[in-house]
């Protein structure tokens, strides 16, 4: 089964449409959304969360088609991050665990209790007066505390200290060991996606530029360093995008299959490839 | 749905914590208005805890979580019934240990009007507010609170001097207290969106 399913979906606002978007996470897999600020990702989460509602196309989440009725109920079994957490700003730690203890069947407040004192968050301050970490904390530690098998995460991990970054990435590895636990998550930190994610989809502009497993990307696509001849000499459809370095030559990202035989290309990153890719689709 | 009536009763605690102290003032100083005027600000309780989800953008993550439209704009609704019958009550039992004191009776009657009149107010005033959001249904908002407490301060005025009318005032009041909040909840769910 899918923990997700985009097919064709198509939304047009005034300045922006996402297009003809088709997205599939795989059930216990970890899918990376990545794109740049106004790409679309925060708009296909609540597209997909039926929170917006599409000019066409159909999405479904954990097989349920999320316009139907029986989409309320598999909700019990999402847990969703936002870009910002909307807490009403005057309730605190421990009130908004009250609130969600009626909000979904399955919450665990001894779970809840336990990420705040994991997070160290106050229990009695209000929610105004957290840190942006502080409140992302929060959110993440509602989401994961009724027992989800889907996470939504859109930029859950941005303001929160490289510590705490690493610590709650672990908790998400850790979310994964289940077999049948999946997770979306939106990130500008290319480098955490690289480390968390077995699928990487690029967003741009409103397209899916790409959406494979990371370990395939990291093979199909090489970065050459070199000089503009030898740039020049390579087949077309091998060279995806190009920059000038800094000692005067060229960096370029390349598709390895379509390279001549023997030419030695490094390793790219996940970032290596996305930047890439940006440059070369704005040419 | 519960969750959600909670979740606006610790918002607006802060304020409901001063609101019963000027309700223990209003008491012993009596008088029909201020008791018309303490149901129907109770009425207003919805709108200022629409007002702090429209500021933290509630409405987008309750949109994420298993609450039903139903939900979402039934709980306004009950949080202003549950808010106006406190208010009579606490003011009944105020206005009441007042009267050893000062020996003005409770002004019961004036109190159920107003209640009455509070219901037709959020019936008429939550859908627009729902729809366009506080800021913008605040105006037609306020001229139909002041319309309302006018017209209930009247009625109940008249028919304190009037025995012959109490009867049929108040039953015409609570049929077109059900009647408005029957057409306004479907409208509600009608006009309500994600902002």
């Amino acid at each position: 089964m899918n923990a997700i399913q985009l097919s064709h979906i198509c939304k047009t606002f005034d300045s922006f449409a996402i297009q003809d978007l088709c997205l599939t996470v795989p059930s216990g897999t970890i899918c990376g959304l990545v794109g740049e600020n106004g790409a679309g990702k925060s708009t296909t989460i609540r597209l997909m969360m039926n929170a917006l509602q599409p000019d066409s196309g159909s999405a479904s989440l954990l097989g349920v088609d999320v316009t139907t009725p029986e989409f309320r109920e598999t909700k019990e079994d999402i847990g969703v991050v936002l870009d910002e957490a909307y807490y009403p700003e005057t309730l605190t730690a421990l009130q908004v665990g009250k609130v969600m203890a009626g909000t979904y069947r399955r919450w665990s407040q001894k779970q809840y209790e336990d990420f705040l004192r994991r997070f160290q968050l106050p229990e009695k301050k209000p929610f105004k007066d957290f840190s942006r970490g502080m409140k992302m904390k929060l959110a993440i530690a509602v989401a994961m505390s009724h027992q989800p098998k889907l996470l939504i995460l859109d930029e859950a991990t941005s303001g929160l200290d490289p510590i705490v970054r690493d610590e709650v990435l672990e908790l998400f590895y850790e979310f994964t060991r289940e077999e049948d636990h999946s997770i979306l998550i939106s990130s500008h930190i290319l480098s955490d996606l690289e480390k968390l994610c077995d699928y990487i989809a690029f967003l741009h502009q409103g397209q899916l530029l790409f959406c494979d497993e990371k370990d395939q990307l990291l093979e199909t696509y090489g970065i050459f360093s070199g000089t503009a001849e030898q740039l020049e000499s390579l087949r077309k459809d091998a060279v995806i995008g190009q920059e000038s370095s800094s000692y005067g030559g060229v960096r370029a990202l390349v598709r390895r299959e379509s390279l001549p035989n023997g030419l030695d290309v490094e390793r790219a990153s996940v970032e290596d490839i996305i930047l890439f890719m940006v440059k070369g689709a704005k040419k | 749905m519960k969750a959600l009536v909670r979740k606006d009763f610790y918002v607006l605690w802060k304020q409901m914590r001063m609101f019963v102290l000027i309700m223990v003032l209003l008491s012993v100083v009596g008088g029909i208005f201020n008791s018309v005027f303490v149901v129907v600000w109770c009425s207003m309780l919805p709108f200022t805890a629409i007002a702090y989800d429209e500021r933290s953008h509630w409405d987008q993550l309750a949109a994420m979580m298993p609450y039903s439209k139903w939900d979402l704009v039934l709980s306004k609704y009950v949080l202003g019934w549950l808010s106006m019958a406190a208010a009579l009550v606490l003011s009944l039992v105020f206005q009441t240990a007042a009267s050893f004191f000062t020996h003005n009776p409770p002004v019961f009657f004036a109190l159920v009007m107003s209640f009455l009149g509070g219901l037709i107010a959020l019936a008429i005033t939550l859908p627009m507010v729902l729809r366009f959001g506080v800021e913008r249904g605040r105006w037609g908002f306020m001229i139909i609170i002041f319309g309302v407490a006018l017209l209930g301060g009247s009625i109940a005025g008249i028919a304190e001097e009037l025995p012959s009318i109490p009867l049929p005032a108040a039953v015409l009041l609570s049929l077109a207290a059900v009647l408005a909040t029957a057409v306004s909840i479907p409208l509600s769910m009608k006009l309500y969106k994600v902002n």
